[in-house]
């Protein structure tokens, strides 16, 4: 998709963020189209300190992940002359998108009164691992805590890791799955919100990583009403789930009948799965550890490729448990232009993961890396 | 005011992640028609063993607030039904595996044709196109196929299945991306049609590891660990099955950890000396008031009940049919000119609103509903 053509052209968005959140909020607009300046103290945004880093370096893969495709300018916020500065940029914004913590914010000039009276059109968003108000407003976490407070952190791990510790303490999901979530729903709600501007003018959209990271949860309080608690010990699917294979693993997750009748074609129609007691889904899941003892032996000696492809041709949900550098080598990512690459400043060009968005039926693209601190100062001095 | 109020949507998904979408942004204003029928109906209207609810759901978080009509996509008279409501939607959304809507009939250029501007969902889980475009898939295969449950889970055991949080960000995602295709509409007066792949979503919540990846490093799975924090872990508490999460990012952290565990040692062992014999939930309090990151583990039963939660609108309460309370999650945002956004209206009976969506917006009247009723086209 060419840059003229991406669907959110025209949108300007100024970002001011410490966290993962605000950042991934402005980086799924920015890919989408809009422009999108981060503002920076003259040390840079924290998470050009953040882990991971490339390779002997201290180039951080986070932030170059995050910022991809934005600008970046030094504004000193605790300066009169920066907050003008700041002022003069978001006067012709359309969205802020902010995770200063609030009682921080008024000194600033980054508090939502002052903005709104400044900027009657912008659309004001604040990202905070529990949100702008509420009685843990004020509350600090890192991803571990956000996803321990909305649910998914007791719950974790099940299936076969959770088969194997049983009493190890919950495990989280890999990286920052818990902001990303606030950064989603910050994005949802500054597109929602300049959409519905005509009619309203701009306003302040508070986001909280916890909402969002319960909201993408919400099976667990929709059987909680059920009259289930949900427990990481009992949360494993009775049978199938990840099955070890000879050189890696797989995910066998069967829930129609036909899926079923198709595994146990993949398997070798054997006398035991043709028990006709197992017609029944309700049989099979009373019997399910037996079931998965015989679909382990069966894979325990079978490559992984192998079974699914097999297992797909025979419309039996299979899945491999891909690597990261498998995914960026995948012949599916490649076909479909899942990763585009770009220049990071001293590491060359990186393939980097672009969106998993298409638009009629091209993947959208990056305009750029990862910018140098300060790139826009230093442009207007030239100039 | 609601945001998305006068938008409206033609709503074909199915399972989780595309009527996920379909609900968040019917709880920010859009009217969304569920259309099924009595002979496909949704999977909430039926017995779902698995998870031991023999019988249907009474409530069903992503039908929430939406308006259900019965169109029986069987037959040709029901297609063209379809067509008709597409006609006075804003967006059509779908989530059958590639292919399948496009052979009903109802494929994006269809669509365009009787209404030209239509943006098109597609929600799959490996995208519309691609060698493996065909391939079925539930949210633990999405988080499998994009590394992401990979990367999680103890160093020394296997990777760890994403479930259903794994579908509903995939919906969340979609619900962004069919908002930026509203606002180039807005623009160009054009529609499109969004494909979103659920395992490139997975992928794209790793997006840092996979350029590690691609740069020569081995991302890995590390357990509770985040590289730039220290500690950083869950740690036992008072009772049974209890935890509390406690992380510091830099020396001025670990010192106030080291003033409220009252000795230097930060290891796990001393940490979880302390955290022990204390009740998550004060621990965390007092941590907190001390500048630390902490949390309890908190069991489904206790974000029920949470005041913060509430207080956001982040749990809501709902009314089953006998009119009971239940709780319910809430659209994860607050909205300083749209404090009514959320859920307003329960799950919908089968075919509830086809007075409005058949009478008064289609303009049928009573003879040709019946007439399409008895050939089991509404049905």
């Amino acid at each position: 998709m060419s840059e003229t053509l991406l669907p959110l052209n025209g949108l300007k968005v100024v970002v001011h963020a410490a966290g993962v959140g605000a950042a991934y909020a402005a980086r799924m607009l920015s890919t989408l189209g809009a422009s999108c300046i981060l503002v920076e103290g003259k040390d840079g945004s924290p998470l050009r300190g953040e882990a991971p880093f490339l390779p002997q370096s201290k180039i951080s893969a986070l932030f170059a992940y995050l910022a991809a495709g934005m600008r970046s300018q030094v504004i000193e916020l605790a300066s009169d002359e920066g907050r003008a500065t700041l002022g003069a940029l978001l006067s012709t914004s359309d969205i802020f998108i902010d995770d200063t913590p609030v009682a921080a914010r008024e000194a600033l000039g980054l508090d939502a009164a002052g903005i709104a009276a400044k900027h009657p059109d912008l659309v004001h968003v604040s990202v905070l691992p529990f949100g702008a108000t509420g009685p843990k407003a004020g509350w600090k976490a890192d991803d571990i805590q956000v996803l321990h407070a909305s649910g998914e952190g007791y719950l974790l791990p099940n299936g076969l890791s959770v088969e194997m510790f049983p009493h190890r303490p919950p495990v989280k999901i890999y990286g920052h799955f818990a902001a990303m979530q606030g950064g989603i729903a910050a994005a949802l709600g500054a597109l929602a919100a300049v959409w519905a501007r005509p009619e309203t003018g701009g306003q302040y959209v508070d986001i909280s990583a916890q909402d969002a990271t319960l909201a993408v949860g919400a099976f667990a309080i929709q059987r909680l009403g059920d009259g289930s608690v949900e427990h990481r010990v009992e949360r494993s699917f009775r049978y199938g789930g990840v099955i070890p294979c000879a050189d890696g693993y797989v995910e066998l997750l069967t829930l129609e009948q036909r899926q079923w009748d198709g595994l146990v074609k993949l398997l070798g129609e054997p006398e035991w799965a043709l028990d006709p007691a197992l017609a029944d889904s309700l049989e099979r899941s009373r019997r399910g550890p037996v079931i998965n003892t015989y679909i382990r032996a069966w894979a325990a000696v079978r490559k992984v490729e192998d079974i699914v492809r097999e297992g797909q041709k025979l419309s039996v949900p299979l899945a491999k448990y891909y690597t990261p550098i498998e995914v960026v080598n995948d012949s599916h990512g490649k076909f479909r232009g899942l990763f585009q690459p770009v220049a990071v400043d001293g590491a060359g060009l990186l393939d980097m993961l672009v969106s998993p968005f298409h638009f009629d039926g091209s993947p959208l693209h990056l305009r750029a890396g990862p910018p140098a601190l300060g790139e826009m100062n230093r442009a207007e001095e030239l100039a | 005011m609601k945001p998305l109020s006068g938008i409206r949507i033609a709503d074909f998904t199915v399972h989780n992640a595309g009527p996920f979408c379909t609900n968040l942004l019917s709880q920010l204003g859009a009217e969304v028609v569920k259309i099924e029928s009595a002979m496909r109906p949704d999977a909430f209207r039926k017995p779902h063993p698995v998870y031991g609810r023999m019988g249907p759901a009474t409530f069903d978080q992503v039908s929430s607030t939406k308006l259900s009509v019965r169109v029986n996509l069987k037959k040709p008279e029901g297609i063209a039904l379809a067509k008709r409501v597409v006609s006075v939607s804003d967006v059509a959304a779908e989530s059958f595996r590639p292919g399948v809507i496009g052979r009903l009939g109802l494929g994006y250029k269809a669509l365009q044709a009787v209404r030209s501007d239509i943006i098109m969902l597609s929600v799959s889980s490996c995208g519309q196109a691609g060698p493996d475009s065909h391939f079925a898939g539930y949210a633990p295969l999405f988080g499998a196929w994009g590394s992401l449950s990979d990367l999680t889970g103890y160093p020394d055991g296997p990777p760890v299945e994403m479930r259903h949080v794994m579908d509903h960000t995939v919906g969340m995602n979609a619900a962004v991306a069919v908002m930026a295709a509203l606002m180039q509409r807005r623009t160009t007066g054009k529609g499109a049609h969004v494909d979103v792949a659920a395992r490139e979503v997975a992928s794209s919540l790793a997006g840092e590891a996979l350029l590690l990846a691609a740069a020569g490093g081995t991302p890995r799975r590390i357990g509770n660990a985040q590289e730039g924090r220290s500690p950083h872990n869950v740690y036992p508490a008072a009772g049974e099955d209890r935890w509390i999460a406690i992380s510091a990012r830099n020396d001025a952290e670990r010192a106030a950890l080291a003033k409220v565990i009252g000795g230097g040692d930060l290891s796990d062992e001393a940490i979880s000396t302390w955290t022990g014999t204390r009740e998550a939930n004060a621990a965390a309090a007092e941590l907190q008031s001390a500048g630390i990151a902490a949390h309890a583990s908190w069991t489904t039963p206790e974000i029920a009940a949470d005041s913060h939660l509430h207080e956001r609108h982040a749990i809501v309460s709902v009314e089953e049919p006998d009119g009971t309370a239940r709780a319910a999650v809430g659209v994860p945002m607050r909205l300083s000119k749209g404090p009514e956004i959320g859920i307003h209206r329960g799950t919908p009976k089968l075919g509830e609103h086809e007075d409005y969506i058949y009478g008064e917006l289609l303009g049928m009247d009573s003879a040709a509903r019946k007439a399409l009723e008895d050939a089991e086209v509404i049905y």
